[in-house]
């Protein structure tokens, strides 16, 4: 190993140092301002699955023609594992993408500033479009998003909740409101 | 030098092909989802994301609007394949790497910064290392270009491995190994079968710190190009697993992209 190599990995330690003293604080909000959201990949903070507990939940529920509100249910994609996915699989990485429209409302709705409506929010209109598909009989591919959609459903209604990952036979151990919309009139 | 480390030690052009390989066939892969998708979504509307793009300058609403129409989107999907077939035959050049790096920067303002998080970040580390390559060999010479891209992507890499580790053994639940059943439960091929394995307290556990050590001292791969294949490999079936039960498939393939450029660097410390 010659000395040029040497300072090289030296160089590199310290950067890796300098990551571990400083890189792993809770850095909230490091990327801010609109250009820089959309060109945070340029600054990845590498943090996957991190951080257990908790996580946002969209649910929604559906009035049928004869004005009956039908159960909560929970949006959230299951599919059957195949081996092929590896190679293609449009349908499980749109369904990941849903799912990041929900985690980015939940961050909008806590990032809100004093008087400003979630409304006028991106996420919160295509997470209506995400619930409106849903009450509506959308699917993931050949997987329904909702276990009992109502094609017809007149209005409906969704909401945003922090569910505990922590389950007991399908139900979260806890899950806490955050956001319910209005009831909405469906479209076709 | 030992014949085992001869053996795994990757020259220059070798690396460099590698790379172009499993980068191009990774954009590939890309591409033919991103052409299936319009058919299969009807909640990402450009009318709604388009109202996000700042309104100044307004230049840049005006071409993504252009950019975005159904056909038009589907005409840069198209062009980014055929950069990225052009990429795997070793013919790209300059322009190439520009263009699939200004396409890139339009797929993040489609797709609000990430179309599938994680794997959009790396597959942004591989195009910036090819166009400072190109950028770089234009000036410099190709030699000195490729080097001075491929240590970007193994830095990038080596770092999304470290962060990834130590960020895990800062929380209890990651070192306790309640962390691991409830993330697998999430996951879009899940839950985990009420009888799993990873449900037993001792093997998450284990499993845990396995990787999450593992992880945290991936940069140590630089040291020696064995160390660096042994990484590597382990990696590989670590994502593997990560497709497995979460459906990441991108990132499997975004992350193969940056081994060629870990193996060489270590190789470096041998010369």
């Amino acid at each position: 190993m010659n000395r040029f190599t040497l300072i090289t990995l030296a160089l590199i330690g310290v950067y890796f140092v300098w990551l571990a003293l400083f890189g792993l604080r809770k850095h909230r909000h490091l990327v801010q301002g609109p250009w820089l959201f959309f060109f945070r990949a340029f600054f990845p903070n590498w943090k996957f699955y991190h951080a257990a507990g908790k996580a946002p939940r969209l649910y929604a529920r559906a009035q049928a023609t004869d004005g009956v509100w039908g159960a909560w249910q929970r949006v959230y994609a299951r599919m059957p594992y195949r081996t092929h996915h590896v190679l293609h699989n449009p349908v499980v990485n749109l369904a990941l993408n849903h799912q990041n429209l929900v985690d980015h409302l939940w961050s909008d709705v806590q990032d809100l500033p004093e008087g400003a409506d979630i409304r006028e929010r991106a996420t919160y209109q295509l997470v209506t479009r995400l619930a409106h598909e849903a009450v509506r009989g959308g699917r993931w591919g050949q997987v329904p998003m909702l276990p009992a959609a109502l094609p017809d459903a007149r209005h409906f209604q969704f909401e945003l909740r922090m569910d505990a990952l922590l389950e007991t036979e399908g139900l979260p151990a806890s899950s806490e409101l955050v956001l319910q919309s209005p009831v909405l009139p469906s479209w076709n | 030098m030992e014949l085992s480390a001869i053996a795994l030690h990757l020259d220059l052009h070798l690396a460099v092909r590698a790379f172009e390989l499993l980068l191009g066939f990774s954009l590939a892969l890309q591409c033919l989802e991103y052409l299936r998708i319009p058919a299969l979504d009807r909640v990402n509307d450009w009318a709604i994301l388009r109202l996000e793009i700042p309104a100044r300058p307004a230049v840049v609403r005006a071409l993504l609007d252009v950019l975005l129409t159904p056909r038009n989107h589907r005409v840069l999907i198209v062009l980014r394949l055929v950069l990225a077939i052009g990429l795997m035959s070793g013919g790209l050049g300059l322009a190439g790497a520009v263009l699939l790096f200004l396409i890139a920067l339009v797929l993040l303002l489609r797709w609000r910064g990430a179309f599938n998080g994680g794997s959009d970040f790396m597959t942004l580390v591989g195009l910036t290392g090819l166009l400072i390559a190109h950028l770089v060999g234009a000036f410099a010479g190709m030699e000195t270009g490729w080097r001075a891209g491929l240590w970007y992507i193994a830095l990038q890499s080596l770092t999304s491995y470290f962060m990834s580790g130590w960020v895990k053994l800062l929380h209890p639940s990651w070192r306790s190994g309640r962390a691991l059943p409830q993330f697998l439960d999430t996951g879009i091929y899940g839950p985990l079968a009420p009888c799993s394995v990873y449900r037993k307290p001792w093997l998450a556990r284990a499993i845990s710190w396995s990787f999450t050590v593992w992880e945290g001292l991936f940069p140590l791969a630089l040291l020696d190009v064995r160390l660096a294949a042994l990484f590597c490999a382990v990696a590989s079936a670590f994502h593997f697993l990560v497709f497995r039960f979460f459906g990441l498939n991108r990132f499997f393939w975004a992350w193969m992209t940056t081994y060629p450029a870990i193996l060489w660097c270590a190789g470096q410390s041998l010369t």
